[in-house]
């Protein structure tokens, strides 16, 4: 999911430049593809199933357009591979967070959520619900009545986001349970990533889920302001009934497509190896198809584009074909032979920028600028969640910093390869971003009310939420690149992907491969940037030379330039103000062009140096590859003996148009 | 009566020959500007003037560079209540000194000191006068924009593609633009009447303005509207200049081209005033030929160094 929190920051420069988009090269089309029915085909791999398939679901659905609801019956088939017998089983409801009373709303009330969440107040049209009318379990017979709503992370009696059956009897090890369940959704207007927009639905997490058995217990959270999700690898075999006019996409293959007498249509979804199964229709979207050849074969790209953005298609593919080779080269093949992308209508953008299994949605405008890349972060940022969380499947509840976290890095790095290193996020003549520089700045604006590891509706708020699982994530294995290298943690990106994917490793995972390929061991840095809240920030605190023969009187002309056996004694006093204790490189030049590199462990507060030279101090700098991005205050990581005050003259130059300007504006009125 | 077809450059014409007008008033601009600068120059300063990241900043534009002197808890980059006090300055010095521009547009020469303030004072309270009732009929363009932006949301909302939505802002936009130079256009001749007929009653001023820009209206609103497109043009190019051609180093070059935008943007609405005394004076003319009496004898100035 992309948090639009850091990227409000862009927002505001979109509207800045009006260039538009480029024209669509390949075919597009506002029907259904009948180029997408196909037979099933096993993943990549031999046909040999690539996860371990703990569940397989059915579900039977139909959707009403007009009331915005849908009416399925799900049987879910679950293999007890837990170890151990199972009476209890949870399962989450996640669209009963869209309700007044609920965790999740009572949390977006106190710190708000992105878009045009009912953050100022309630409005019905965000109502959403999810009733199960009927649930049977194989053997046991009905057992609706033994349902029991809990509330495991807070206790609030009014969240319905989570419920619990108990069966009559325990499962055994390795026996499989069947659950019949008939429910009703009822969808909001787009809110969190779900729900309707005028004729467009994005059907996410609209059915009964249940729970993950993971470190020996039931992880089956509710659903929070600033959580996402957490389910176990298996098939989903889904039947939509809707309306023939709607053009639909799936995280599936399509089988068949099957028109009923009442004007209906009934479509057939198989997908396997995944842990989601999300949808799309609306008869105003236009399809545009492409393929690209990779390690594990074609994968093909079902575009579905709405209304007036349809110059952001030759974008977002671009984007997205430049994401799947690079992580193909990167960190392991992409095995899934399809990916979706679903791009929202406008004043729907609350559906955009997320990801569920082979099916993401992006985010433009009609009027996106060539120079604010927003559609390419996007749909690169969705797609990496393939990678990191579609794959390798961490508990997004709990550790939310190793799929959004991680996925920011690679972000970083993709989108800088593709679009260049300080031009990968805005790239106007007068103003560029970087990649790099967008995660820092999301980390500057909460660096410090918790740590990484935090649960994540256990943050101070959203922000730091953001913050700190985006930005500051990204930003620690960026300066973590300074430690090991760029290839190596490239190589043990790769490592950790081809280990851990199609299962769900926990953060000792990942940072104990960081180790393993690293060889070297950096406890002490994940220490304070993984599990603390040290806050790291170098300065020059002095930097100045001195005559050695300082007592003699010096000329009434002050120093004599030329007089080059004149020997001054140089002091540089480099600080560390926080409490983040890191090696830093520390670089002095002088005026004769020769210079020092020094390296201070950091562990001291402070260090002075002192060079008696012929020549007198020029600059003093800390980390002057500016590998450190993690560093609070890049401003006083440098010390420039001479005064130069050419940026702030530029900057006053600007901000003295501007006043001058917004003046006259006012003074229009008199 | 219809426009004299010069009135345009004639204008334009006019503006040159008393620019010192122009030139004090964009140094009152500049000065008020200058003094709304210094504390952000000072206290950006302490941050940039001996960091080498300040380079950031003048080898191209970081925005991420920008975002975080804005965010620092010193907040250097930060504006503060005194941006928008030397603004409303500007403003009032404006309102105190239209008085004395239009005494030296209508007349048509150049006023000594003493009389340009003498006529800035004299007409100070009218023209205060006017702007609230200025601030009268602007209410109602404000319901107009409100209303405006109620039924763009519900079009935004309602429609499948969101082009409905954006054509009718900008139908709106213009609609609300054109109603805002109008306004600009009737006040500004009640301002005229007021200096060229020593007009007191504000209220007759702009009785007699509606009356005169309803009858003319065609020609005057072209002749302002095509003022202000000018202005607006040369605005656009300089952006364009200035984002296209000019190295991101060129210190003289952002001050050079930010000011000569400065300047011309406030030549233009001078050139409107200006343009607007002139037909007026011409109108006057042409209604005291036709009744064949003597033209008014244009209000006396006393004699002080001259400085307009």
């Amino acid at each position: 999911m992309r948090h639009f929190g850091q990227a409000m920051i862009l927002m505001g420069a979109v509207a800045l430049a009006g260039a538009w988009g480029g024209e669509v090269s390949w075919h597009a089309r506002n029907t259904q593809s009948p180029g997408t029915i196909k037979t099933p085909s096993p993943a990549a791999g031999g046909g040999q199933p690539l996860s371990t398939r703990v569940v397989a679901y059915n579900i039977d659905a139909k959707f009403d357009p007009a009331k915005h609801t849908i009416t399925a019956s799900e049987t879910l088939t679950y293999r007890n591979l837990t170890g151990q017998p199972q009476q209890t089983f949870p399962f989450h409801l996640y669209l009963n967070a869209f309700q007044p009373q609920s965790t999740f709303m009572t949390e977006v009330r106190l710190y708000g959520t992105r878009g045009n969440g009912p953050d100022e107040g309630w409005d019905p049209k965000h109502l959403g619900s999810i009733t199960v009318n009927k649930l049977e379990v194989e053997g046991a017979g009905d057992l609706t009545g033994k349902m029991e709503f809990i509330q495991p992370d807070d206790h609030n009696a009014n969240d319905r986001t989570v419920f619990q059956v108990t069966l009559p009897k325990p499962i055994a090890p390795g026996a499989s349970v069947q659950f019949r369940i008939d429910f009703r959704d009822v969808m909001p207007e787009v809110v969190e990533r779900t729900g309707y927009k005028r004729d467009f639905l994005m059907a996410g997490q609209w059915f009964p889920k249940v729970g993950v058995w993971w470190k020996n217990t039931w992880n089956c959270h509710q659903f929070h302001a600033t959580t996402e999700f957490f389910a176990d690898f298996g098939t989903f075999d889904v039947k939509l009934t809707l309306p023939q006019n709607e053009v639909t996409g799936a995280a599936a293959d399509l089988l068949s497509s099957v028109n009923n007498p009442d004007g209906t249509k009934t479509l057939t979804y198989h997908s396997e190896d995944v842990h989601d199964f999300s949808w799309t229709a609306s008869p105003s979207f236009t399809t545009v198809e492409d393929e690209w050849a990779g390690s594990a074969g074609t994968v093909k790209v079902h575009m579905l584009m709405s209304p007036g953005n349809l110059s952001s298609a030759p974008r977002y593919m671009a984007a997205l074909k430049g994401s799947l080779k690079l992580f193909d080269e990167w960190y392991g093949p992409y095995p899934y032979s399809r990916i979706t992308v679903v791009d929202p209508p406008h004043g729907g953008s609350d559906a955009g920028g997320m990801e569920y299994p082979t099916l993401i949605t992006a985010d433009t405008s009609w009027n996106m600028p060539k120079g604010a890349l927003i559609p390419e972060v996007v749909v690169e940022h969705e797609f990496g969640h393939q990678y990191w969380y579609g794959m390798v499947a961490t508990n997004e509840f709990e550790e939310a910093w190793l799929d959004e976290g991680i996925n920011s890095y690679t972000e970083v790095k993709v989108m800088d390869e593709l679009y260049g290193r300080n031009t990968s996020v805005l790239n106007f003549p007068f103003a560029q971003l970087g990649e790099d520089e967008q995660q820092r700045l999301a980390y500057l604006s909460r660096p410090d009310t918790d740590p990484i590891t935090r649960f994540a509706w256990q943050f101070y708020g959203s922000n730091a939420y953001g913050g700190i699982t985006y930005g500051k994530t990204a930003t620690v294995l960026l300066t973590l690149e300074k430690i090991i290298g760029e290839d190596t943690m490239r190589r043990a990106l790769h490592t950790y992907f081809m280990r851990f994917r199609f299962t769900h490793p926990t953060g000792e995972d990942f940072l104990k491969t960081i180790e393993e390929v690293s060889g070297k061991n950096v406890r002490w840095y994940f220490d304070q940037a993984v599990y603390g809240t040290n806050i790291l920030d170098y300065e020059i605190l002095n930097a100045h030379s001195d005559r050695v023969n300082w007592y003699e009187k010096k000329s009434s002309f002050g120093d004599d330039p030329k007089d080059k056996d004149q020997v001054y004694r140089t002091y540089v006093s480099v600080h560390r103000k926080g409490d983040f204790v890191f090696p830093v490189d520390v670089e002095i030049k002088f005026t004769d062009g020769q210079s020092v590199l020094e390296h201070w462990d950091g562990r001291d507060r402070w260090i002075r140096y002192v060079y008696e030279r012929r020549a007198k101090i020029q600059s003093a700098e800390i980390d002057p590859q500016h590998q450190v991005l993690l560093d609070r205050d890049v401003f006083n990581n440098s010390y420039v003996a001479e005064e130069d005050p050419q940026a702030v003259h530029k900057l006053a130059h600007i901000w003295l148009f501007a006043n001058e300007w917004l003046a006259q504006l006012i003074a229009w009125i008199t | 009566m219809a426009m004299k077809p010069k009135t345009f450059a004639a204008g334009a014409g006019l503006v040159w020959r008393r620019q010192r007008v122009l030139w004090w008033i964009y140094a009152v601009n500049l000065a008020l500007g200058v003094f709304a600068t210094r504390d952000m120059v000072e206290r950006t300063g302490s941050v940039l003037n001996h960091s080498l990241a300040a380079g950031r900043l003048l080898h191209g534009f970081s925005l991420a560079a920008v975002i975080e002197l804005l965010s620092r808890p010193d907040g250097p980059l930060t504006p503060g209540p005194s941006h928008l006090f030397f603004m409303l300055l500007f403003a009032s010095f404006m309102l105190f000194a239209t008085g004395g521009v239009l005494a030296a547009y209508y007349r048509d020469e150049r006023l000594p000191a003493g009389s340009f303030f003498e006529a800035c004072g004299y007409h100070f309270w009218r023209f205060v006068r006017l702007i609230v009732y200025f601030g009268i009929v602007l209410l109602p363009v404000g319901l107009l924009e409100f209303i405006a932006g109620k039924i763009y949301d519900r079009i935004d909302e309602k429609a499948i593609s969101p082009f409905p939505a954006v054509w009718f802002f900008v139908a709106a936009a213009v609609v609300i633009v054109f109603v805002l130079i109008c306004l600009r256009l009737w006040f500004d001749m009640a301002q005229v009447i007021a200096v060229g007929d020593d007009e007191y009653r504000m209220h007759n001023a702009l009785r007699r303005a509606a009356k005169l820009v309803w009858n003319n209206f065609g020609s005057l609103f072209w002749l302002y509207f095509r003022i202000s497109l000018v202005g607006w043009l040369v605005f656009g190019l300089a952006l364009q200049y200035w984002k296209n051609y000019m190295r991101p180093e060129s210190l003289f070059g952002v001050l050079l081209v930010s000011q000569f935008v400065i300047v011309f943007w406030l030549a233009t609405r001078l050139w409107q005033r200006a343009s607007e005394a002139l037909w007026y004076r011409q109108h006057q003319s042409a209604v005291y030929e036709s009744a064949a009496g003597p033209a008014p004898e244009p209000v006396p100035t006393p004699s002080a160094a001259v400085l307009f």
